[in-house]
């Protein structure tokens, strides 16, 4: 019978009770040094033959009989009412099947009420007017030039500390402040903190507005048959698409099916249904035929969420050891003009370091500029950033080597819930990474004072006008993957098997180690398991693919089910071949007893029950109440800095990360490497820029919204801590998706200050701030 | 893209007929163009395919008449060739240095000598900018940490060719053929400030077609360099540039010609740099006041005054380089 | 327009568009008949015309590499090339590298060291790699810096492109 159970639950910095129901047998991780066959072994992936044939079917390429494209007119102004909207030439022009505008749809509200499907009110450059459905996108675009729009302009407001003036215009009519006030944490006394300070460092950062620009562009491709609707989504929660479409169209659940099968990118920017959903849904309503709405990477660029802004006031007090006695962190962030969910920008501040006096405040802002969404490590990376350049900087001061001074600073126990971690490997990461960085042997000094004029370390091949530099930075994360996520096993007659969930693969190769998890627990060759995700009419539910928590929300399910299934068959296989359940092994797919002569193929049972399917059924066991899961690492930069055209080279990053338990290191690799690389762009060249003037983002391309190429990588080594967390779910993982590009832009910017002898604290380090940095030193 | 007619050019007088015609353009590599079109920047109604064009594929080579490029010479063609690699490597790497294998497999030299402007205002539809017939820059009081910090008047775009400096430092010309012209002109002479009565950068006009660069054999003994600052290691466009070549004279520097890319609405001929330079012995106080004269007079807007540290560092830097190889 | 035409006429060219217009594609060795505006590019022709979605569509406009494909073998930018212009000529895709369900030995380098995430720049890469290994079996690991340098990947797949191209270089150098 399930159990229901009422947990806690973490998700990026924010806590939630929730009820989960629980089925299945209850299994304890793995001994850490069990001898496994599938999990921990570099494993590629199962879809990867899909994947460079071009076979792989994303959104984006599904095509069906008699489908049409939609194009959607965009608000060039940042804040204004439609006054009018004449759409009668655009309906005219061959080829035109529908225009959709507030006019002819139903008045949805959508993000919580902040807004409508079509609005009648626009709020920032980007907002949705109308929608064209044509036979072909071009024919869609001449229209949208045909549909004529009279706007009343209204007053706007694009920064956010300009928006929380008395008078800035306002972008909701419940004001400026998400949730009206800000959002407040504290622990202890902090004036008596800053009290007790021997030294107190402080500094304004700045970290720019980020764009996700995955690959794939958001989109849908909406099919009614009947009744029913079906949509084909680029989505990273297929079961979030299904139940907010079937609420805003005021459909049955039964009655809506969200596919998505491959996925070019998501990064957090695809976690929400969109209103390209919503539309092509309401299109295909009227015209009666399949409609396929994909973003444009302009539009991408505008309306599919970014990584805010953020100005962060830090202060950091310490007692001349080190030790420190407060931190206080005020943090503006830049909503975009609707927003349902604040970043932790005082993530880090609150939990990376013991500290007995803290108190962080965040204003979450709206303003005139396109909304934002989670991207990887929603807040932590603007956190860190701030926190770990301030600690570079006390360390400098109080002339105590960087790595010493987190130490010194270690915390055991979760600071905000008074738990200990369950596993803390952050000191191994110290330890490792310094070693395999060489910090101890870099010519770094304590005191940058007067290291200008000192020879620095120079590589071959730089000349005299460049400076080395080296740095350091911490990680912290939840990545504890929490309930409720399931799965069901189901044996084939054929002795194969398949993992069916609702969960979906972004691209981090969760078919893969989902297949490795049900190749361990049935011992099953992994050539016998297939993983069908991705279709909510498939699978039992599973969370979003966010937070670092597929693989340690849905892999510990997996096993269960996996678990599930093994016994059933045991149960099966005794009675079939007459032995007893206790003499019964299996091993790679062999049934095995004292009481037969030869092994026998699970095939061979299971052929003998006519078509009979074994299904397994697995949840994910709740969180541990006693201990708090989060995920640590470190990562080392050095860099060569060109003094005379400002130029950053990073030309080596180091990490050591603790995940817990590693199940393919492989597919691992690209995790770490790829969040490092993004981390790179964050740190050197992206950002995203709008014209103040008007609003308009001016560089909503891959021409000018820098991405880093194949020369702009640097050499990246890394280790991992690997030990099983056993308290964290019944696998001893935690999530790696996130961690790795946490850190990365603080480590180059401790490195940069390394170099140079100036502090950078505004994002990202391109070659007008170092050039002025230069010049001020 | 609006719809258009399609046309393959059979000869080069048929296509400067065509291209005579009203909303007509011409495409070649079509890198630049489909960019406007596809941002509907422009419709023409007719595009005249100057691909098909017979004789203009070639690069040809004599040690008298020196190199010759037909102006459907693909970036790629130039930056893998022997020859322009031993005899004329700035040109080389001023090809390498842009875009992308992809982009330079498909752009032709001479798509790229005659390339619209990256500004972000004007590539935008939002905005009826100056350069595009309307009143007024937006990048004069807007971001414009990519744009002009020389010679600017009403539009401070800058032109975004790699190959136009490399070619100006090697004294290419070119030939131009249209409706009623058939002539040479120097490099230097194709680029025009924007004026309120020809807004654009070159001064071809409608049905005027590039249909060869020349480059002169550089003296003996003759160097150059192309360096390019980007914003990262490659698939940029320049944040300035600058191209030299130089000859000597025993020590003394006997011809030098330096000319910048991504400082001005046209390539920028440092020619007080030069002057400075030409019969000089090198040193480092001549080496500053090449420098200095090389962006004298420079008027660097809210977001791009590190274009005047970075075009000082860069010439410094290609003086040095030049002065200091030997052969 | 009417008087235009009959100016161009004059001059004996044939004028196409701009409605749909028949041209010939060879795409992986084989002949295709299509009807297209001359507006359409060359990726659009690929991928709604023929259904070869591998080839996939990421900025449009020159910017990201993932459409690249072989036009008369050289790797270009499938969306800023016009059908049109591409008749009478030979396209290769992503399409034409496994034969008879075995993988192309860059295919099976990018597997074997896991060179994509989420796989959609995945095609385009692996058709810049072909480029590479077509005319320089023995590639250093500057030059396949260089030739992927047109092909972005967001999820930084990038050091594992790397040793992907060059583990493929050695496959194919030694036939296996």
């Amino acid at each position: 019978m399930p159990k229901v159970i009422k947990t806690k639950t973490e998700f990026e910095g924010h806590v939630f009770e929730e009820y989960v129901v629980v089925e299945g047998e209850g299994l304890s991780a793995w001994e850490p040094q069990a001898p496994l066959k599938f999990v921990g072994q570099k494993t590629p992936r199962i879809d990867g033959p899909e994947r460079v044939t071009g076979r792989a079917l994303y959104t984006f390429d599904v095509q069906l009989p008699g489908m049409l494209y939609g194009k959607i007119l965009r608000s060039p102004h940042p804040h204004a009412k439609i006054k009018k909207l004449d759409t009668r030439r655009a309906a005219k022009l061959p080829g035109v099947r529908a225009v959709l505008s507030y006019k002819n749809t139903p008045k949805i509200s959508f993000r919580q009420g902040q807004t409508f499907v079509f609005d009648e009110i626009v709020r920032y450059v980007g907002d949705e007017v109308a929608c064209v459905i044509a036979d072909d996108e071009e024919i869609a675009e001449d229209a949208l030039e045909l549909i004529e729009v009279e706007y009343e302009l209204l007053p706007f407001v694009l920064d956010p500390e300009e928006a929380l003036q008395p008078h800035a215009p306002k972008v909701q009519l419940s004001g400026n402040l998400l949730n009206g006030k800000p959002d407040l944490y504290e622990r202890g006394d902090l004036d008596q903190g800053f009290a007790q300070a021997g030294v107190i460092v402080e500094g304004a950062f700045k970290t720019q507005c980020a764009l996700h620009n995955c690959m794939e562009t958001h989109g849908s491709v909406a099919l009614w048959e009947g009744d029913s609707l079906t949509i084909w989504d680029s989505t990273q929660h297929i079961f979030g698409v299904r139940a907010a479409a079937a609420q805003l169209l005021g459909l049955p659940l039964n009655k809506v099916r969200v596919i998505k099968k491959y996925m070019g990118g998501g990064f957090g920017s695809k976690n929400g249904l969109g209103k390209y959903t919503v539309i092509a849904a309401l299109g295909a309503k009227m015209t009666g035929r399949p409609v396929k709405i994909m973003l444009d990477r302009h539009e991408e660029n505008l309306a599919a969420g970014n990584r805010p802004a953020t100005v962060q006031h830090l202060k950091i007090g310490a007692k001349h050891d080190g030790t420190l006695t407060a931190l206080e962190l005020r943090a503006s962030v830049g909503a975009g003009a609707f927003c349902t969910w604040p970043p932790s920008v005082g993530g880090p501040a609150r939990q990376l370091y013991l500290c007995p006096n803290v108190k962080t405040e965040q204003h979450t802002v709206f303003t005139n500029t396109g909304p934002l969404s989670a991207f990887r490590a929603p807040g932590y990376v603007e956190g860190t950033f701030a926190l770990e350049s301030l600690m570079d900087e006390l360390a400098r001061k109080l002339d105590i080597d960087p790595i010493e001074l987190r130490l010194k600073n270690y915390t055991e126990i979760d600071q905000m819930t008074g738990r200990p971690y369950s596993t803390k490997g952050l000191r191994e990461a110290y330890e490792r990474g310094t070693k395999l960085f060489g910090w101890d042997l870099t010519p770094r000094s304590p005191s940058l004072k007067g290291r200008g004029g000192s020879p620095p370390t120079l590589g071959e091949g730089l000349g005299e006008r460049f400076r080395r530099g080296f740095g350091m930075a911490s990680q912290i994360w939840s990545g504890n993957g929490s309930p409720p996520a399931y799965a069901l096993v189901k044996l084939n007659p054929d002795g194969t098997a398949t993992v069916i969930s609702g969960t979906q693969d972004i691209g981090t190769g969760t078919k893969t180690v989902l297949a490795q998890v049900a190749a361990e627990e049935l011992d099953f060759p992994i050539e016998k398991i297939s993983v069908e995700i991705g279709d909510t009419q498939l699978g039992p539910y599973a969370p979003l693919s966010a937070g670092s928590m597929t693989v340690a929300s849905v892999g510990p399910a997996v096993r269960v089910a996996a678990h599930d299934a093994r016994q059933q068959l045991l149960d099966i296989a005794a009675q079939v071949l007459e032995v007893p359940r206790e003499s019964l092994t299996i091993c790679d797919g062999l049934l095995s007893s004292s009481a037969i002569k030869e092994p026998v193929a699970v095939k061979d049972v299971l052929e003998k029950l006519e078509n009979f399917m074994i299904i397994g059924r697995g949840a994910r066991e709740p969180n541990p109440e006693d201990v708090t899961v989060n995920t640590f690492g470190v990562q080392f930069a050095e860099v060569a800095v060109d003094t005379e055209t400002g130029e950053v080279k990073v030309e080596r990053i180091v990490a050591v990360h603790d995940s817990g338990r590693v199940i393919n290191p492989l597919t691992l690799s690209s995790q770490i490497e790829g969040g490092i690389i993004q981390g790179l762009g964050y740190a050197l060249c992206e950002q995203r820029v709008v014209d103040k003037a008007t609003g308009v983002v001016i560089n909503g391309n891959l021409e000018n919204y820098k991405l880093p190429t194949a020369l702009d990588i640097p050499e990246i080594v890394f280790e991992m801590v690997d030990q099983p967390d056993p308290r964290a779910n019944n696998l001893g993982v935690k999530g790696v998706g996130e961690p790795p590009i946490i850190p990365t832009a603080a480590a180059i910017a401790n490195a940069v200050a390394d170099a140079i002898g100036v502090r950078i604290s505004e994002l990202p380090i391109t070659r007008d701030k170092v050039l002025k940095a230069l010049k001020k030193e | 893209m609006r719809t258009f007619e399609h046309v393959n050019a059979p000869d080069v007088q048929t296509a400067v007929a065509l291209l005579g015609e009203a909303s007509t353009e011409a495409i070649a590599g079509g890198t630049d163009l489909l960019g406007e079109l596809k941002a509907r920047l422009r419709s023409p109604q007719r595009l005249v395919n100057l691909k098909t064009l017979a004789g203009l594929q070639e690069i040809s080579y004599s040690p008298k008449a020196g190199l010759r490029l037909g102006a459907l010479v693909t970036l790629a063609e130039i930056e893998r060739h022997p020859i322009i690699q031993e005899r004329f490597p700035i040109l080389a790497q001023a090809a390498a240095s842009a875009a992308t294998p992809q982009l330079r497999n498909m752009g032709t030299i001479g798509g790229n000598l005659c390339q619209k402007p990256r500004c972000w205002y004007y590539r935008n539809k939002l905005f009826e900018c100056w350069l595009k017939g309307g009143d007024k820059c937006f990048a004069e009081d807007g971001e414009n940490k990519y744009h002009a910090i020389l010679g600017a008047d009403r539009c401070h775009a800058v032109h975004p060719s790699d190959l136009a400096p490399a070619l100006i430092a090697l004294d290419a010309t070119l030939r131009v053929v249209g409706p009623d012209l058939d002539g040479e002109l120097s490099l230097e002479e194709l680029y025009t400030k924007p004026t309120e009565s020809r807004r654009q950068m070159t001064i071809l006009g409608p049905g005027e077609l590039i249909t060869d660069i020349r480059v002169p054999i550089p003296k003996n003994g003759s160097r150059g360099v192309y360096l390019k600052t980007m914003e990262r290691q490659s698939w940029s466009f320049a944040l300035v540039s600058v191209a030299a070549q130089m000859n000597f004279a025993g020590e003394r520097i006997a011809d030098a010609r330096v000319v910048l890319g991504g400082v001005a609405a046209i390539p920028w001929r440092a020619r007080d740099s030069e002057r400075i330079l030409i019969g000089q012995r090198f040193s480092e106080g001549l080496a500053e006041r090449a420098v200095e004269a090389a962006v004298a007079g420079a008027q660097p807007l809210r977001d791009n005054e590190y274009k005047v540290s970075l075009a000082k560092a860069l010439v410094k830097r290609v003086i040095i380089d030049l002065c200091s190889t030997t052969d | 327009m009417a008087t235009k035409a009959v100016r161009a006429k004059k001059l004996k060219v044939a004028i196409r568009g701009p409605g749909k217009t028949a041209i010939k594609l060879t795409v992986n060795g084989e002949t295709h008949e299509l009807l297209i505006e001359p507006r359409r590019t060359l990726l659009n022709a690929l991928r709604k015309d023929l259904g070869l979605t591998g080839t996939k569509k990421a900025c449009d406009e020159g910017t990201c590499g993932t459409c690249t494909v072989l036009l008369e073998g050289k790797p270009i930018y499938a969306c800023m090339a016009l059908a049109i212009e591409c008749d009478g000529k030979s396209v290769e895709t992503i399409e034409s590298l496994s034969k008879d369900g075995q993988l192309h030995p860059i295919q099976r380098a990018f597997i074997a060291e896991d060179a994509l995430q989420c796989g959609f720049c995945t095609p385009g890469q692996i058709m810049s790699v072909k480029a590479l290994l077509d005319e320089n079996p023995n590639p250093t690991l500057d030059d396949v810096k260089r030739v992927l340098s047109g092909n972005l990947c967001r999820c930084g797949a990038y050091p594992k492109l790397f040793q992907a191209a060059l583990r493929a270089a050695d496959l194919v150098r030694t036939g296996r």
